[in-house]
C-alpha cells in the first residue's frame, strides 16, 4: 500500500476548546477569515416526557460533540482532479500540497472540496491550505495542531497503521459521506456519535466554520 | 454576489450565446441554402455571423475577472485529464479559433461551399463540447443540487435559446435596415428575413416553454439529495426564484412581440399551423 500520512482524531478525548485551530493559525500566520483547521461542534437531541407519567417527569436526550476538520489529504482528492492548472498535488508521503505560483485564483478546488479544505486568500487572490505542517515534519517535529492538543485528541501517521490502532471510521457528523474522496482521517467516534448523513443533530457553530 | 461571481455568469452567458448562435444561425443558412440557393444563404447570415466572434470574446474577457490571480490564466489548460475547468477553457479556445476560421473563410469566400460547410460542422461540434464541458463543470458530488441532469439539459437549452434570441436579434436590425431601404419587403432578402423571424419566434417560445417546464421539475429532483438547496430555492432566494419563473414565463410572450416586427407578425399569423419551412419561395408583401 502506498505510504499515506493522516490524522487521527479522538473525539471522545475532545473538549471542544479549539486550541488546535489557533495553534494552526498561529503557526501559519493566517489571515482573518481563514482557518485551516476548524472545530466543528454538532449536537441534538430533545425532551422526552416519561413513558408512564408525561405529566410529572419530562427527561432529555440531549447532546453535543466536537469534530477538529482540517485538510483530510484524502486518497481521491476532488480538489487536485478539479484543479485546471495543476496547482494542486498530492505528494509521494499523501500529503495534499498547492503550489502557489501555479494557482490561477479560479477557486474550483473549493467547490470540489467536502471538508472546506482550500480557502481562498482575497489579498494574494490565490487558495491556501493545510501543509500539515510538512516544514515542521521535515524536521522531525509534530504538526503544530498535533502538539497543541491539551487533550491529545489530535495524532498523526501512517494511515494503514493508524487504521490497526484506532480502526477505519471517517465518516461521522458534520463530516461528510467519506466514499466521495477516501479522506485520510481515522476517527475514534465520540460516544453520541451519528454516522454521517444519519445524524439527528446538527451543526451547531456554522457561522465559524 | 461579488464582482467574481458576475464574471462567471457572464462569461458562462455569452459563450453559451455565441454557441447557440452558432448553430442556430448554420441552421438558418442550411435551410436557406437549400430552398433559395448558397448566394442568398450567405447573404442572410454572413453580418450576423461577423457578431458571433466579438461576444465570444467579451465572454473570454469577462472570465479573466472571476480569476484570483489571471496572469497564471495561461496556465489553465493544464489539467485536461481530470479537470472539467481545463476541459471547459481548452474547447472554449478551441471553438473561438475554429469559429474565427470558418467565419475568415466564410467572409472572404476561401475555398469551396462543401469545404467551408465542413469546417463549420466542426466548429459546432466542437462548440457542443465546450456547452457540456461548462455543464460538466458544476456536476459535483459536493454540491447535490447542480450534480444532476438537469444542469446539462437547461445549459444546451439556454444555448438554443440565447442563440435564438441574439440571432433574432441581429436579424431584426437586418430586417429594419433592408425596410428601411427599399420599403415593402419586396427583396428576396426581406422575405427570407422575415421568415427566419417567424422560426425564431416559434423555436424562442418552444425554449422558454421546456424551461418553464425543467425549472420545477429541477426542485423536484432536489429533494433527497439535496433538500437542503431546494429549501433554501424556495424560502432564502424563494422571491429570485419565483421571479425567474416569472420571466421564464413572460419572455415567451415578449419574445413573440420584441423579435417579430409588425409586417412579420401579420405573415405569422396566416400561416400559423401550416408547418412551412423556412426560405420559401419569394412572394409580394400586403
Amino acid at each position: 500500500m502506498a505510504k499515506q500520512l493522516a490524522f487521527h482524531f479522538d473525539a471522545s478525548a475532545c473538549n471542544g476548546c479549539k486550541a488546535c485551530q489557533i495553534a494552526c493559525k498561529d503557526k501559519n500566520d493566517l489571515p482573518l477569515g481563514i482557518n485551516w483547521r476548524r472545530v466543528a461542534q454538532y449536537g441534538g437531541g430533545g425532551w422526552l416526557p416519561h413513558p408512564t407519567r408525561p405529566d410529572l417527569v419530562v427527561a432529555n436526550n440531549i447532546y453535543a460533540y466536537s469534530m477538529s476538520v482540517a485538510c483530510m489529504h484524502c486518497e481521491n482528492p476532488a480538489c487536485v482532479q478539479a484543479c485546471p492548472t495543476n496547482a494542486l498535488t498530492k505528494r509521494a508521503d499523501g500529503v495534499v500540497l498547492i503550489n502557489q505560483d501555479q494557482c490561477v485564483g479560479c477557486r474550483y478546488c473549493e467547490w470540489a472540496c467536502p471538508y472546506g479544505a482550500p480557502q481562498f486568500n482575497e489579498a494574494k487572490g490565490v487558495m491556501t491550505k493545510c501543509t500539515f505542517c510538512e516544514d515542521l515534519l521535515a524536521q522531525g517535529q509534530n504538526p503544530a495542531c498535533v502538539d497543541s492538543c491539551p487533550a491529545r485528541a489530535l495524532a498523526y501517521g501512517e494511515l494503514s497503521e493508524l487504521r490497526a490502532k484506532y480502526g477505519t471510521e471517517n465518516a461521522i457528523e458534520p463530516l461528510p459521506a467519506a466514499n466521495l474522496t477516501a479522506p485520510a482521517l481515522v476517527i475514534t467516534p465520540h460516544r453520541h456519535a451519528q454516522a454521517s448523513s444519519k445524524g439527528t443533530g446538527h451543526l451547531l457553530n456554522g457561522e465559524e466554520l | 454576489m461579488n464582482v467574481r461571481e458576475w464574471a462567471l455568469i457572464t462569461f458562462t452567458i455569452l459563450a453559451q450565446m455565441s454557441v447557440g448562435s452558432f448553430i442556430v444561425l448554420g441552421i438558418v443558412h442550411y435551410f436557406t441554402a437549400k430552398k433559395s440557393g448558397e448566394k442568398q444563404a450567405d447573404e442572410l447570415s454572413d453580418r450576423a455571423l461577423l457578431a458571433i466572434g466579438p461576444v465570444l470574446a467579451l465572454g473570454m474577457a469577462a472570465s479573466l475577472l472571476h480569476l484570483g490571480n489571471p496572469l497564471n490564466a495561461y496556465k489553465a489548460v493544464t489539467n485536461l485529464g481530470t479537470s472539467w475547468l481545463s476541459r471547459e477553457i481548452f474547447f472554449g479556445v478551441l471553438f473561438a479559433v475554429a469559429g474565427a476560421v470558418f467565419a475568415v473563410m466564410q467572409w472572404k469566400k476561401i475555398a469551396t461551399f462543401q469545404i467551408r460547410n465542413l469546417v463549420a460542422i466542426l466548429a459546432a461540434v466542437i462548440g457542443v463540447a465546450l456547452v457540456y464541458s461548462m455543464a460538466m463543470v458544476y456536476m459535483m458530488p459536493t454540491r447535490p443540487s447542480w450534480n444532476m441532469l438537469t444542469t446539462p439539459v437547461s445549459f444546451f437549452a439556454t444555448t438554443l435559446l440565447l442563440g435564438v434570441l441574439a440571432m433574432g436579434a441581429a436579424f431584426v436590425a437586418n430586417y429594419w435596415y433592408v425596410q428601411s431601404k427599399n420599403p415593402g419587403c419586396a427583396s428576396e432578402q426581406c422575405v427570407l428575413l422575415r421568415d427566419s423571424l417567424r422560426w425564431f419566434a416559434v423555436a424562442s417560445i418552444v425554449l422558454l416553454g421546456f424551461q418553464f417546464v425543467l425549472l420545477p421539475l429541477w426542485v423536484a429532483l432536489m429533494a433527497g439529495p439535496a433538500t437542503a438547496s431546494a429549501a433554501m430555492l424556495v424560502g432564502e432566494f424563494g422571491v429570485v426564484f419565483a421571479l425567474r419563473l416569472a420571466f421564464v414565463f413572460l419572455g415567451a410572450g415578449v419574445a413573440r412581440h420584441l423579435f417579430v416586427p409588425r409586417g412579420v407578425e401579420s405573415g405569422a399569423r396566416k400561416s400559423d399551423g401550416h408547418g412551412r419551412v423556412l426560405g420559401v419561395r419569394a412572394r409580394p408583401c400586403r
